[in-house]
């Protein structure tokens, strides 16, 4: 929270941080110099304010399927799980993509960067196409929000995740833009480290999602 | 003294607004005694043309509130002189009469008579909720909306462009936008109602919030000097949790008037997290003023804007989510814990917000450097804490008969009719009386502070004492 | 490094958010719009149902009464007056129609509103 008041107060010498400082020049110019959290920090206020909804949303869930565990069972063996599996490995191969795009930018690599972006980007669509067959299946079966409370929960909880692959989508693409016109180096890149940390969190939540939702 | 001559246009504003409290609370101390002594004033101001007014007098007197206030501050952070003083004073003079002229209406004609007379059954608008207004007014405030977003908008276009008066403007335009669904209202009850809350709801749960916000921000500014960059982080960071939390909160009226289930999932969840924004309003209050650079000699004003974040974050925040988990509002929709949300959430956050502006620009418009004389301000600040008081246990009263109520009425064994349980809560609904009449005289107080100390010199600031090592 | 924290990501969050979530809400009305139908009993909808709508509007019934849990809460709830008047239609409107024009003492009392014949059958 220090860094966080130091931060929005603007005065960075209200909290020393000996350590942390001594740290840094230790280690020199050398990568080590990562500031924690990694990025913005207002994208972290927002990142714990989106975890807060999942997390209320996951108890809803568990909370729920308490009351109609028959039910929630039943229908969620109509679900795919092989089809949820894929985009598990999709979701995260591209967070290793990410975390590769971020190494590039930190040894001055733009094109890196920007190859490993484009790498995640595609899988982030892959995502959003399989997932989409997923929807169209279940639609084509005339499945909606309101067929029970299972299918509330399901299309609720992924319907809300798959806006937020896009949203992540539409910020991995901002951040390779930005590269492209080489607003990033090794000295500033909290932007692309910014874009990294979203999209993690895109992919875990997706990670807790999974087995939830399609195996519990 | 004021920066720019333009700014004085928010006087008249300013005036009229605490001119229509002073008539809301007259009509709240009415209502309430109402409760209690069924046939006061009756026939001839029956219940509910004394709530209309009431409440509608409330809308009004915060949006002549909202609308001084940018008047006020928006040539300040524009840099410039407002686009058209001579507009802006028109519109005055036609939202008061058209505003007099809609409470007369209601006071002195029977409402189906004032329909009538209005031509309600051409585009019928009339009778719901807030929304009450002939429809000819609703065309009147439309007007008056979008001259006055027209001069604002022009102000600041040709002039500096900051945070606080981008986010005004937004709050401004979405206010002006969601209130055209008030003139729709189809003949099918469930859309009827699901769209009625895109105007009550994305108001005060959406886009006044960043009106609030705005406000707070630029007073905060002033008052403590510091850093602009920091406020505006604040400022943004605040309205980005009121929307997140706020617009997909308004699946909480959705409920029970026949809207699909899964809105009580959406809605309990989303609004359970609508405390958050009104929560960093309130530490972002306190953090400025912690950090402050200067000691401003309007102490008043430092009051008010401190006890708009608690208590918004109280009404608003706390007692919304008393009762917003759709389990827990399925015994209490539609009882007196929605009347005791409402009174203090209103109070906290909108009321408080146009009176902490008033009480900052009022000095300067009446032509003082910056502040009042210490004795209008220890006035004020005595007003403060007697409306802010009173308010409180308005609330508390309010929740009692209302947990009374939801018991006696919808959760025992045995279930008794409503007009039965309403005799037996009646001591609460006394003692609410009680403290309505405390509030009116902390609004009384709040006058004379506007009167008292006038020829006695301004306050002056104490030096900022030497930050010791450990504040630091 | 030191923290960065800048107003141009605030701005973003704010923006970003809040097309996010006004998108999300308008698919969830899209939703609810399309299934209304089945829940709102609009084939019952008549001209003197809607006539009923425009009698409630016309006097201000919610200025004491809710309806659905909206509106004051002065008067009882509407939604079931109905069942509380025995499944009576003429109960209501005998009720409604005999409300003393000087109220009652002490208590509170419905204004007597002189409803046509007509508007008292549609409302």
């Amino acid at each position: 929270m220090h860094a966080v008041a130091e931060a929005m107060t603007g005065r960075p010498d209200s909290f020393p941080l000996p350590e942390r400082r001594a740290q840094g020049s230790a280690a020199g110019a050398a990568q080590e110099r990562v500031a924690w959290p990694p990025g913005d920090l207002a994208i972290w206020i927002f990142i714990l304010a989106e975890l807060a909804v999942f997390a209320i949303f996951f108890a809803a869930y568990a909370f729920a399927r308490m009351g109609e565990l028959e039910l929630f069972v039943t229908y969620q063996q109509t679900l795919d799980t092989n089809l949820a599996l894929i985009n598990t490995l999709a979701l995260i191969t591209s967070s290793y993509f990410v975390v590769r795009a971020v190494g590039r930018i930190r040894a001055d690599d733009a094109g890196g960067c920007i190859r490993w972006l484009a790498g995640a980007l595609l899988l982030g669509g892959v995502f959003l196409g399989v997932k989409s067959l997923e929807y169209a299946h279940l639609f084509g079966e005339g499945v909606s929000l309101s067929t029970n409370t299972f299918y509330t929960f399901y299309l609720s909880l992924t319907f809300f995740h798959f806006m937020h692959v896009v949203m992540g989508m539409v910020i991995l693409a901002a951040v390779a833009v930005k590269a492209a016109q080489g607003h990033y180096s090794r000295e500033v890149h909290t932007g692309v480290e910014t874009g990294a940390s979203y999209w993690h969190m895109v992919d875990l939540v997706w990670l807790i999602l999974f087995p939830l939702v399609y195996v519990m | 003294m004021l920066q720019y001559k333009s700014q004085a246009v928010a006087k008249p504003y300013f005036i009229a607004a605490i001119a229509l409290f002073i008539g809301q609370i007259l009509f709240g101390l009415i209502l309430g005694l109402q409760y209690v002594m069924g046939d006061f004033l009756f026939p001839e101001i029956p219940f509910n043309v004394a709530r209309m007014v009431h409440t509608n007098l409330l809308i009004v007197w915060l949006l002549f509130g909202f609308m001084g206030a940018a008047y006020y501050l928006v040539p300040e952070e524009a840099e410039t002189e407002l686009h058209s003083p001579g507009l802006a004073i028109l519109m005055f003079w036609i939202f008061l009469i058209a505003g007099a002229l809609t409470v007369l209406g209601y006071l002195l004609v029977p409402y189906a008579r004032l329909a009538e007379l209005t031509g309600n059954h051409l585009w019928p608008t009339m009778g719901r909720e807030f929304l009450e207004q002939p429809t000819i007014t609703k065309v009147g405030i439309v007007v008056v909306a979008l001259a006055f977003l027209y001069n604002v908008g022009m102000t600041i276009l040709k002039g500096r462009k900051t945070v606080v008066s981008l986010v005004l403007l937004i709050g401004l335009v979405g206010l002006a936008v969601l209130f055209l669904f008030a003139f729709y209202n189809p003949e099918n009850l469930v859309k009827d109602k699901f769209y009625w809350w895109w105007v009550v709801h994305l108001w005060v749960e959406g886009v006044w919030e960043l009106i609030m916000g705005a406000i707070l921000a630029f007073v905060l500014i002033k008052l403590t000097g510091v850093d602009r960059e920091v406020i505006e982080k604040w400022l943004y960071v605040i309205i980005a949790m009121a929307l997140i939390t706020g617009i997909i909160g308004t699946g909480h009226h959705y409920f029970w008037i026949g809207t699909p289930e899964y809105w009580q999932w959406w809605g309990s969840i989303f609004s359970a997290l609508e405390p958050l924004p009104f929560f960093m309003m309130t530490v972002f209050a306190f953090n400025m003023v912690n950090r402050r650079r200067r000691n401003h000699p309007n102490k008043a004003a430092m009051l008010w804007a401190l006890g708009t974040g608690v208590m918004a974050f109280l009404g608003a925040g706390v007692w919304g989510f008393l009762h917003t988990l759709a389990p827990v509002n399925y015994y209490t929709h539609g009882s007196q814990i929605t009347a005791a949300h409402g009174h203090m959430a209103f109070y906290g956050a909108y009321v408080m917000i146009v009176l902490t502006i008033i009480s900052y620009a009022m000095p300067m418009l009446r032509g003082r450097e910056a502040a009042n004389s210490n004795r209008s301000q220890v006035v004020e600040m005595w007003s403060f804490w007697l409306m802010t008081v009173s308010m409180v246990f308005i609330t508390l009263f309010l929740t009692g008969a209302g947990i009374l109520q939801v018991w006696l009425q919808r959760y025992s064994d045995d279930p008794q009719p409503f007009m039965v349980v309403q005799e037996k809560i009646e001591l609460f609904y006394w003692m609410r009386e009680v403290a309505g009449v405390i509030f009116l005289i902390g609004l009384v107080l709040y006058v004379i502070s506007f009167f008292v100390g006038q020829r006695q010199p301004e306050a002056s600031a104490k030096p900022l004492p030497a930050v010791s090592p450990a504040e630091a | 490094m030191s923290q960065v924290f800048t107003k141009a990501m605030a701005r973003n969050i704010f923006y970003g958010g809040s097309v996010f979530f006004i998108l999300l809400f308008l698919a969830l009305t899209f939703d609810t719009i399309k299934v209304l139908p089945e829940r709102d009993n609009r084939a019952n909808l008549t001209e003197k149902v809607a006539h009923g709508k425009a009698v409630w509007e016309e006097n201000n019934c919610l200025g004491c009464h809710t309806l659905l849990g909206e509106g004051a809460y002065y008067a009882p709830e509407l939604g079931n007056v109905y069942k509380r008047f025995g499944e009576s239609k003429e109960a209501i409107k005998a009720f409604i129609a005999s409300r003393p024009v000087e109220g009652i003492p002490g208590r509170r009392s419905m204004p007597q509103f002189n409803l046509s014949e007509e508007d008292g059958r549609a409302g």
